[in-house]
């Protein structure tokens, strides 16, 4: 839960309350059915990766020794910390923003880290950060040490002659004057903060670096610059490079031999071989690389490679050598490195003209400073490390940092889920599968950057995915062939405008068509062969927002990441195909009744709005088509707020819906198909659910971090809700019935059980694999059914349980239940308890041995008992969808392992009675003297019954190999053959059975001719000396003793 | 009294083969616990725990137990059950016994050694325990729990704040071992029953976190026992759920049940016989 923020814009707070009140007074339906967050954790959503690409790393650090130390600062995904030499990794940072800008080990002590929140690689998907934070403990515990207003910070420098002196560079807001930027100095551990240098709100701290011998000499590069949506800015007359040799109470610009006129985004840095020689890429109209030898106070040109210019705002680091001060590392496109101080650079890593084996767009680099050959670097595309100083590279397989846009399912069972991301293309891979969904499991489709992907609905082998700008491919997954469908302009048409997130849209009304936007609608009804235009240019055209051309500042960056006054969402009503809602970037939102021949603009009719805010998402209503959902989002024009919004008259007054407790903008709106009064709402921070028609939301953190959720699906057959965050993967919550089911009558009683889907009775998989530790293992649900109920107050005191009973009210299972406060889920294999088996001498090699037997298909009912008070609801099975196997079949198994199932405790019972036989002789005999006769009898009659046993189960010790088969191996293995297998038993096993039926039937006759014939006479000698009859175990002592 | 732990044996289990393997399930992220909005000043360590004390029953009561047999029922996964019972003596001894498939596994501890028979993949005979799996059988030796008199045992205790664990609200306590490992002791608001811990164990110089909540407490001769745990490797959503079905106090208990047999063991009687 977060800690309650402060404003980010005060100003606005009061009044938007105020409408939202007034709003919802307006609105009798909407009684609240508030919960906490606790309430929903019980409906945990599962991380199912994937880690196969991925995603943006902003900053690294480690610690060398004995196992290396690697701390991850991710762009939007967390702070990960591996104590293992980078193999595995675990989130450490989950409470709090996860948009890192820098992250750095104090060098005095490895214990403790300092994080800059909020990311300084300003491209136009960037997350915000919210302050500096410091960790004493490892990353146990953190705490926020201030500047929650900065936004994003570039660079952390702690003084290693005095390490409560910290520095901290603030890049501050990309897309707003904000005076909290600059660099910050701190002499008492972060306590309190002295802003030691300031420019102006437009320009913040790209870099910052302490001299490698002198402490108090600290370099900081300023950078004027601002990212709009339609525009981006990198340079002006304010930027600059400064020195202070005073530990940062005064600067000095450093301008000499640097370029004339204005500057961009400058890195810094210095070469801790040599004292006094630094480094610095100089962004300006002619890019290059400088080199001091002087301390910085002087600069000479040394040269302009392509490594040194490209794209300066997105890679602003430089590495010197730690013990070469000519070696230069520049990340960049590629990372690269001079080896003759700067004049020419080379690529690291192998692959020639192809480029190297590692994901593009460097970010971060490490070098180990006391093994130079020892590195690692931070891309778009994860982590990887080099042990040759860059030739060779290792990627990080399980880090799910990955940063989804969209995401869509088909109708597969399980299904696939499909999804495009950050410059990782468009990936699919599945929702469940019977082991963790691991690397191997995803695939790509459409290079670049991804976005909406949709698979055809009625041929799961056709996929409509696109890149950055509205580059639009038909794949065929089968074949991997793609086809560009993209409409283009007709003769006497316009240049069609594609926003770089370009909305696809599937009809929900009519199987086969699709929808996709620029600034015109365009309906296809064959696949994407052909488009009809069925809109005006529904955005404002604004000319003064269509300057894509010219973005980029000091170096041109046009790469449609600015394309402005384009659709950016489309909904068709699943109630009225005619009804179709667009929402576009400049803040339209229009709307048709009739499939698109008149379209009206209702956004003037949204209260309380600010004009121009982006239409984030559109959600037509599902069960009335005048109803429709919307989310706004301003924040790169400086608001932060969440904007969401309701209509229920086609777009004539719309209604604001309760987010007070949501804290930042939100990308997303859906409501459920099934229960009109559940919502869930996307933002930047979190996913947040609403039980009452939006009157209020709670936020759903149960297994999912405060990550940025964009967009969301919910499973129209399975009910489950697919999340797709922007920095932490995929998320599946299963099942969204219990959720449909929580009403506020349910909310006030004691325990409420909760319906859930009906479950389908799925075969468990072992899968052979071993791939160690460094392969994401993606969550995927157990075969189990699931019973949900919930619960008012946490269970404490007597008894609480679970039993299930089949339809003649036989108990089947006995279940220890959940007892958290809220919902709670408890898994139910579907099986009977595994049979009692005789002990032999080790486990039987069949995994399907140690469980019971499937239960059949159908109802049964569950009884929840809490101390006195019981309550009961019911439970469906109901066959695999994938099963090949016919009812009577799967009977057959059930009836064969059942048998099987009999035979196994049957031999139980009888080794169970021959060793009482055999225990209880042995000690009569004991009793007796040593060469009593009836003595010896009695140990020659225990010999015979510890024979017997031999005969019934294994006894050589072996260590799991004797490869020993008696009964109770044969009998258990084939039991556990039939009982892991859904479909009919072989002929064979049904032969083998019935004989190892006779064989059991035989061994019990002969125990009992055995004990009858010896027990009497036994019994007769021990009666005379006084001792205790033997007993054969009766089959109610047998049951009792379980 | 019972603590979490009986992973030793499960990890042994698992270990029998590939029989077992793949059920490991993936690390997730994210505590459970999340922090309250401020309150007001947490109580002391001594308050909590003689109200904690208090609420079991008292320090006579607990004290008045030199024995304890705990039976029940292990759930190691949906659908893999097997019996389970737990001895403990003064001064701290354990002995717990698991049958699977018709094969009881040993753990036990006399109070200086511990021992092991795991006849899983066929060993029928007692094995040492090595020092990592010892740490676990002092623990669940301690019969009043980690709490009690934790001077004296020599372990640290601070409070730490008031959180919520699963939605209920919770004093955190944090304890500092004798052994040097760490736990983090959750007691419920309201009735003070430790409901949650969360250890931290170095094994081989990794850490190794694991979580165990207790619930079902029931009143057994004057003393309030949980009856029933879950425990997991933190992050790992396969649970283990204990329920104990039957406590006894002060049962006759010979210490040659904690001791290593010299080769077979002796026989374990069924807790269902007493």
């Amino acid at each position: 839960v977060p800690t309650p923020s402060r404003s980010r814009f005060p100003s606005f707070t009061f009044t938007a309350t105020a409408t939202f009140t007034v709003g919802l007074l307006a609105a009798p339906a909407l009684a609240q059915v508030k919960v906490d967050s606790d309430v929903l954790a019980g409906l945990e959503a599962r991380s199912i990766g994937p880690a196969a690409m991925s995603g943006r790393i902003a900053a690294l650090d480690a610690v060398p020794g004995d196992r290396l130390t690697v701390w991850v600062g991710a762009a939007s995904g967390g702070v990960w910390k591996s104590v293992d030499g980078g193999l595995t990794f675990k989130p450490v940072f989950d409470k709090h923003v996860p948009s890192v800008g820098d992250l750095v080990v104090d060098p005095t002590n490895p214990q403790t880290v300092w994080v800059g929140t909020g990311e300084t690689w300003v491209r136009n998907s960037v997350a915000p950060g919210e302050g500096v934070y410091k960790t004493t403990d490892g990353g146990e515990t953190w705490t926020r040490m201030g500047l929650e207003q900065t936004e994003r910070i570039a660079r952390i420098a702690v003084d290693p002659s005095s390490h409560d002196t910290v520095y901290v560079c603030a890049t501050g807001a990309a897309f707003a004057d904000h005076p909290e930027r600059g660099v910050y100095r701190t002499r008492d551990g972060g306590k309190t903060w002295d802003k030691v240098h300031f420019i102006g709100p437009d320009t913040g701290c790209a870099d910052l670096v302490l001299d490698a011998k002198d402490p108090r000499t600290v370099y900081a590069a300023m950078w004027q610059f601002r990212r709009k949506p339609d525009f981006f800015t990198s340079g002006g007359p304010r930027s600059g490079l400064f020195k202070s040799t005073d530990g940062g109470a005064t600067w000095k610009p450093i301008r000499k031999g640097l370029p004339e006129g204005d500057l961009g985004r400058i890195a810094v840095a210095v070469a801790p071989s040599k004292p006094g020689t630094l480094y610095a890429t100089v962004e300006a109209k002619k890019t290059a690389l400088y080199r001091s030898d002087d301390g910085g106070e002087s600069w000479t040109w040394v040269g302009d490679a392509s490594a040194v210019t490209g794209r300066p705002f997105y890679f602003s680091r430089l590495l010197v050598d730690p013990k070469n001060a000519d070696r230069v590392y520049k990340p960049g496109f590629s990372a690269t490195v001079s080896d003759d101080g700067g004049k020419t650079f080379a690529t690291l890593g192998s692959g020639g003209f192809l480029g190297p084996s590692y994901h593009g767009d460097v970010h971060a680099h490490w070098i180990n400073p006391g093994n130079p050959e020892q590195m690692a670097i931070g891309t778009d595309g994860g982590l990887y490390f080099s042990a040759d100083r860059g030739r060779a590279w290792r990627f990080v397989g399980n880090l799910p940092l990955s940063q989804f846009y969209h995401v869509s399912a088909d109708m597969e069972w399980p299904f696939n889920v499909y999804g495009g991301l950050q410059d990782n293309a468009t990936w699919y891979g599945p929702s469940r599968r019977g082991g963790p969904i691991t690397n191997k499991h995803w695939n790509a489709i459409v290079p670049g950057d991804g976005f909406w992907v949709f698979p055809d609905p009625t041929d799961s082998d056709l996929v409509y995915a696109e890149s950055q700008g509205g580059r639009l491919y038909r794949v065929r997954k089968s074949l991997g062939e793609s086809k560009d469908i993209r409409p283009a302009p007709k003769q006497g048409e316009p240049r069609f405008r594609f926003n770089w997130n370009t909305p696809i849209h599937m009809s929900r009304t009519s199987p086969g068509t699709m929808y996709y936007g620029a600034q015109f609608l365009f309906r296809s009804r064959d696949r994407g062969e052909s488009w009809e235009r069925i809109s005006p240019d529904l955005t404002t055209n604004d000319p003064a927002k269509q300057r894509q051309n010219e973005s980029g500042g000091l170096t041109p960056d046009n790469s449609t990441a600015e394309n402005h006054c384009t659709i950016f969402a489309i909904s068709e009503s699943p109630r009225n195909g005619q009804v179709i809602w667009v929402g576009t970037d400049d803040g339209n939102v229009q709307v048709t009744r009739d499939g698109g021949k008149t379209w009206t603009n209702v956004t003037a009719n949204i209260t309380g709005l600010p004009r121009g805010t982006w239409v984030s998402s559109m959600d037509a209503g599902q069960f009335d088509e005048a109803t429709a959902f919307a989310t706004f989002e301003g924040h790169m024009t400086g608001d932060f707020k969440p904007w969401v919004f309701k209509t229920a008259d086609f777009g004539k007054t719309w209604q604001p819906l309760g987010v007070w407790d949501m804290k930042w903008y939100a990308h997303v709106v859906k409501q459920d198909p099934v229960n009109p009064d559940l919502l869930f709402v996307g933002t930047e921070w979190g996913l947040y659910v609403s039980l009452d028609g939006g009157a209020s939301f709670s936020q759903f953190s149960a297994g999912l971090p405060n990550v940025a959720v964009r967009d969301l699906a919910i499973h129209p057959r399975d009910h489950d809700l697919v999340i797709a965050t922007h920095g932490r993967g995929l998320y599946v919550v299963d099942d969204l019935t219990p959720l449909r089911k929580l009403t506020a009558q349910g909310l006030e009683a004691e325990v409420a059980f909760l319906e859930s889907r009906p479950s389908p009775m799925v075969m468990p998989l072992f899968e052979f694999g071993f791939s160690g530790d460094d392969d994401y293992a993606g969550r995927s649900p157990s075969e189990s059914a699931r019973i949900t109920y919930y619960l008012k107050k946490r269970h404490m005191f007597g008894d609480f349980k679970l039993e299930v009973l089949d339809g003649q009210g036989k108990l089947i299972s006995t279940l220890p239940g959940g007892k958290r406060r809220g919902i709670n889920r408890v898994e139910w294999p579907m099986r009977r308890p595994a049979p009692r088996a005789a002990p032999g001498a080790e486990l039987v090699p069949s995994f399907f041995s140690l469980f019971g037997p499937r239960v059949p298909e159908g109802t049964y009912n569950v009884r929840l008992t809490k101390g006195t008070q019981t309550y009961t609801s019911q439970i469906t099975l109901v066959p695999d969808p994938r099963s090949k196997h016919s009812a009577a079949d799967r009977e057959a198994q059930r009836k064969t392992a059942g048998d099987l199932y009999a035979l196994v405790e049957r031999l139980a019972f009888l080794v169970g009675s021959v060793e009482q036989a055999r225990d209880q002789a042995r000690a009569r005999a004991k009793d007796l003297p040593e060469k009593d006769a009836l003595g010896k009898r009695l140990t020659t009659f225990a010999e015979a019954m510890e024979k017997q046993r031999v005969s019934l189960v294994s006894t050589s010790r072996g260590e799991g190999i004797s490869g020993e088969e008696k009964l109770r191996e044969e009998l258990s293995m084939l039991y556990g053959n039939v009982n892991g297998y859904e479909g009919k038993p072989t002929q064979s096993q049904l032969d083998r059975m019935a004989v190892l039926a006779q064989d059991l039937d035989a061994a019990f006759a002969r125990f009992n001719a055995a004990a009858d014939k010896e027990l009497a006479a036994l019994n007769a000698g021990l009666a005379k000396a006084g001792k205790p009859a033997l007993a054969k175990l009766t089959a109610e002592q047998w049951a009792a003793k379980k | 009294m019972l603590r979490n732990r009986l992973l030793g044996a499960i990890a042994a289990l698992t270990a029998a083969g590939p029989l077992m393997a793949q059920t490991a399930a993936p690390a997730k992220p994210a505590s459970t616990a999340t922090p309250a909005p401020a309150a007001a000043a947490l109580p002391s360590v001594d308050e909590l725990i003689a109200q904690h004390v208090k609420a079991r029953g008292g320090m006579d009561k607990l004290k008045s137990v030199q024995t304890m047999r705990m039976s029940g029922r292990m759930t190691m996964g949906p659908g893999i059950e097997a019996p389970v019972s737990v001895e403990v003596k003064r001064p701290p001894a354990m002995r717990m016994e698991m049958q699977f498939q018709g094969l009881t596994a040993i753990q036990a501890y006399d109070g200086k050694s511990g021992w092991m028979i795991m006849p899983f993949g066929g060993r029928t005979d007692p094995q040492p325990m090595s020092p990592d799996d010892l740490k676990d059988a002092e623990d669940m030796a301690d019969m009043d729990g980690v709490l009690v008199d934790y001077k004296s045992k020599g372990h640290s205790v601070e409070v730490v704040s008031k959180e919520k664990v699963e939605g209920t609200d919770a004093y955190k306590l944090k304890v500092k071992l004798k052994n040097g490992d760490e736990r983090y002791v959750f007691l419920e608001a309201e009735s003070f029953m430790e409901i949650r811990n969360e250890g931290k164990r170095k094994i081989r110089g990794s850490e190794v976190e694991v979580e165990a909540s207790f619930g079902d407490f029931k009143e057994v001769g004057g003393i309030i026992y949980p009856h029933s745990i879950e425990q997991a490797m933190k992050g790992n959503p396969q649970k283990q759920s204990i329920t104990i079905e039957k406590i006894e106090l002060n049962p006759t208990l010979d210490d040659t049940r904690f001791k290593m047999p010299a080769a077979a063991p002796s026989p374990a009687p069924s807790p269902a016989k007493k």
